[in-house]
């Protein structure tokens, strides 16, 4: 049986000329929390993009449980069990904090027609969303359109929408981003249950606290290609990793 | 053989035509992503304006620039009454503006200018030649040598000078444009001034070319030309002028000379249904 | 009530079905289309041609009707709902405008001079007229509200409003844009198909120019008119677009300016509609905030 969750073999994504990711190989062992850093540009998000199926690999293969998934697009790979916040948030805005999270309540009845026609706005499923808005702390918000939250709001109901799809593995994209100290804390340790929960982890973080912190190890890009893995006390002092942020002059904005 | 060659010729210039207001409607998708179906009426009123104004003058000279200065008032107030304050809407919004402005537009016409058709009775000021047996009339050279010195004007405008530079940034990408101190307000406003001014003198030739100035002149155009532009890429100039050639050509030789029974006006959106199968980004598209 | 200002609601009836089918297009899946008047020509064509070169009743030819007008609207929104907006919007201007030209032209359909001597609608042994026909169109709206609601309840429902909100994250959440962008247009250009065969019924007299694209835009005016993405919206715009011809019949020469005035008016001014989020009578008429969706 395999300890492995999911794999990136030589997976290159090229847009036009430019090699975004370029040849990539790394995987992530069930239960993990991998941390994915990197300087501005460095193909973090693409990658993402490419695990959750919004792209496709110009070369090399995806492999989730053991089932190659290059080329299988989100709601697909949704309903193979990979769950993604997005880094800009995308909330359904006119709908309510509650609804949000019953759509991904949905993902069992989306594989078919015939089975979409059941109703959506149950007791049972209302308990459900409303259990998993209590689990993100903001339960208190079910009524709100989701259009008017704040950042740091907004930032649990991507991941309490991600949690709703019940999902095994779980990309969090910069989701610590723009968050005050208190609130980073509070998800972090929300991150931490979710991952004792049996969900594995994969994020992409700016924040070098946070990264370090809560990774168990850590995949450094650079310019689209890998350039170290390890845990966190090795990346820390790996020189190579130093220079591609400090030498780049990167900044700890999120873009 | 001749008599080809002279449709052939025909076509280019119905080709030529489409092209000046085609480009008006690809330069406004550019800046603003929306589907600027009012700029019909922008041209018929050019036709109406260049007419009026020919009929009091008795010459042309005076009446060219005046629909294109009136048209040019028109298009930017369209675009700073309806279409940038409803920039915030999901792009539908617009669109169904630009429909209401047209339709609204083409009843203005008919209460002002009358239901009846109206004849431009102007001379073209270029002479006709006859080459190899082939007549090219009057008309058609004129329309060669103006559209051409038009689209040359443009091209000129848009690759060589720095409102030029302007309207590419902006369609590109309008807020990084903003950000290296591109004034996108005045930007957008000079596109439509620009597009408007070129429909104008689509106007005012059509006028001349068949003699008619009517209410619903655009409402063919309106609809046509959309189709041309997505034939051509969203967005993309050459394309559009490219696919108003093919289109020109095609209506006038498959339908006037080969007879193919085929509805002429619905041959454009066939074409675009056929380019959106083969290649979905339109002919010179890129995105 | 006069026999007049019957067959002017029955045309408004007629014309709210369709709507209520255009509303769960753009309303609730959030997609454009210009051209569903192509989809009502289609039903009423159908109808018309099963009725008289087929022989069928009204009754027994409209489950086909419908049928046919939904697998033609999944054959043409396979490939145009996978566009973007913009090429959305411009295609279905042009399957309106092939549709008509098809009507048109095809001798089969009648060409230029149209369908006629289409049967009335008989029920029990009554041949429906006037007042009678009101109520039968009238039932049959009450039918395509009642879907319309039962949609907007479904799972179905709610992937197309997740769609319509955002694309991409609800693509993330197991929503196949394409299967349920294309599940709302069938439904839409079923109702569309619907309203057509009583239209064709109605009128005993169908031709290619009653369904181009000018009806697409009235169509498109009445439930922007009304509320994008309400349950009531596309019968209210419906309605006033209906009875503001008839209203404003001494203006004649300035009815079609008149209308154009106010479509422009309602999208600049309102563009969620007379019953959408935030206008002038919601907040009159219920100050409390409401969640956003019917």
């Amino acid at each position: 049986m395999n300890d492995i969750l999911l794999r990136l073999e030589g997976v290159s994504r090229h847009f036009g000329g430019l090699k975004a990711v370029d040849d990539v190989s790394f995987s992530l062992a069930r239960g993990e929390i991998l941390g994915l850093i990197g300087p501005n540009g460095a193909g973090k998000t693409t990658c993402f993009n490419l695990i959750s199926g919004v792209y496709a690999p110009t070369k090399g293969d995806i492999v989730l449980e053991g089932i190659s998934t290059a080329g299988f697009p989100p709601y697909r790979m949704a309903a193979m069990g990979v769950g993604r916040t997005f880094q800009v948030v995308k909330p359904f805005s006119t709908l309510s904090v509650l609804n949000n999270v019953q759509v991904a309540l949905g993902l069992t009845r989306y594989g078919s027609v015939l089975s979409s026609l059941g109703p959506w706005d149950t007791k049972a499923s209302r308990n459900e969303a409303l259990e998993i808005l209590e689990e993100v702390g903001i339960a208190h918000l079910a009524g709100t359109p989701s259009g008017q939250l704040p950042l740091g709001n907004q930032r649990r109901l991507e991941l309490a929408r991600a949690l709703a799809l019940k999902p095994k593995l779980l990309l969090l994209d910069e989701t610590f981003s723009g968050l005050r100290h208190e609130e980073a804390a509070m998800l972090s340790k929300l991150v931490l249950g979710v991952r004792a929960g049996g969900i594995s982890v994969l994020l992409i973080e700016h924040n070098m606290k946070v990264a370090m912190g809560l990774s168990d190890r850590l995949v450094v890009l650079d310019h689209g290609r890998l350039l170290a893995e390890g845990k966190p006390e090795a990346i820390r002092s790996d020189p190579r990793v130093v220079e591609a942020y400090l030498g780049k002059g990167a900044s700890s904005h999120a873009s | 053989m001749q008599l080809f060659f002279e449709q052939l010729l025909n076509g280019v210039a119905m080709g030529a035509i489409y092209s000046l207001i085609t480009l008006g409607l690809a330069l406004v998708y550019g800046v603003m992503r929306i589907l600027h179906v009012a700029h019909a009426a922008v041209y018929t009123a050019g036709a109406y304006v260049g007419l009026y104004v020919f009929s009091i003058t008795g010459s042309l000279l005076p009446a060219v620039p005046a629909a294109m200065a009136a048209c040019a008032l028109l298009g930017t107030a369209i675009e700073r009454l309806v279409y940038t304050p409803l920039l915030k809407y999901p792009p539908f919004v617009p669109l169904i503006g630009s429909i209401a402005v047209f339709l609204g537009l083409e009843e203005i016409f008919r209460l002002v200018g009358g239901p009846y058709i109206l004849s431009f009775p102007a001379e073209f000021p270029f002479p006709g030649i006859t080459v190899r047996g082939v007549v090219i009339s009057p008309a058609i050279i004129s329309i060669y040598a103006v559209s051409a010195a038009v689209l040359l004007l443009l091209w000129f405008i848009v690759t060589k000078t720095e409102l030029g530079l302007a309207m590419r940034a902006t369609s590109q990408d309008r807020e990084i444009a903003g950000a290296m101190g591109i004034n996108s307000s005045y930007t957008i406003s000079m596109t439509f001034v620009l597009g408007s001014a070129v429909a104008a003198v689509a106007g005012i030739l059509v006028g001349i070319y068949f003699n008619q100035v009517y209410p619903t002149m655009g409402a063919v155009p309106a609809y046509k030309c959309l189709a041309l532009i997505v034939v051509g890429g969203l967005g993309s100039l050459p394309g559009a002028v490219l696919a108003s050639l093919l289109l020109g050509v095609g209506e006038t030789l498959l339908i006037g000379y080969a007879n193919i029974p085929l509805p002429r006006d619905s041959l454009a959106f066939i074409a675009m249904i056929a380019v959106l199968l083969w290649r979905p980004q339109g002919l010179l598209g890129n995105r | 009530m006069n026999d007049y200002s019957i067959t002017i609601l029955t045309f408004i009836a007629i014309q709210a079905i369709v709507a209520c089918g255009l509303n769960v297009i753009v309303g609730y899946a959030g997609q454009i289309s210009l051209g569903h008047a192509a989809f009502f020509g289609i039903g009423a064509y159908s109808s018309a041609l099963l009725t008289t070169k087929a022989g069928l009743t009204f009754w027994t030819a409209l489950p086909l009707v419908i049928l046919l007008t939904g697998a033609i609207g999944l054959v043409l929104g396979m490939p145009s709902l996978r566009l973007r907006e913009d090429f959305l919007a411009v295609t279905t201007i042009g399957i309106n405008f092939i549709v008509e030209s098809v009507f048109l032209y095809v001798p089969f359909f009648g060409g230029a001079l149209g369908l006629g001597g289409i049967p009335s609608i008989t029920l029990l042994g009554t041949r429906l007229r006037g007042p009678n026909f009101l109520y039968l169109c009238l039932a049959f709206l009450a039918v395509v509200l009642f879907l319309s609601r039962r949609f907007t309840r479904s799972w179905g429902g709610l992937a197309c409003f997740a769609l319509r909100e955002e694309e991409t994250a609800a693509s993330s959440m197991g929503v196949s844009p394409i299967r349920f962008k294309l599940l709302a247009f069938v439904i839409g250009t079923a109702m569309a198909g619907l309203g057509g065969a009583l239209y064709a019924h109605l009128m005993r007299f169908i031709s290619a120019t009653d369904f181009g694209f000018t009806l697409s835009v009235s169509m498109m005016s009445m439930v922007v008119l009304g509320g994008i993405g309400t349950l009531w919206g596309p019968v209210l715009g419906a309605l006033i677009l209906g009875v503001l011809p008839e209203v404003f019949r001494p203006l004649i020469d300035y009815r079609m300016l008149l209308n154009a005035a106010i479509l422009l008016l309602m999208i600049r001014f309102q563009p969620a509609g007379l019953l959408g989020e935030g206008s002038l009578l919601r907040r009159l008429f219920r100050p409390g905030r409401d969640s956003a969706h019917e």
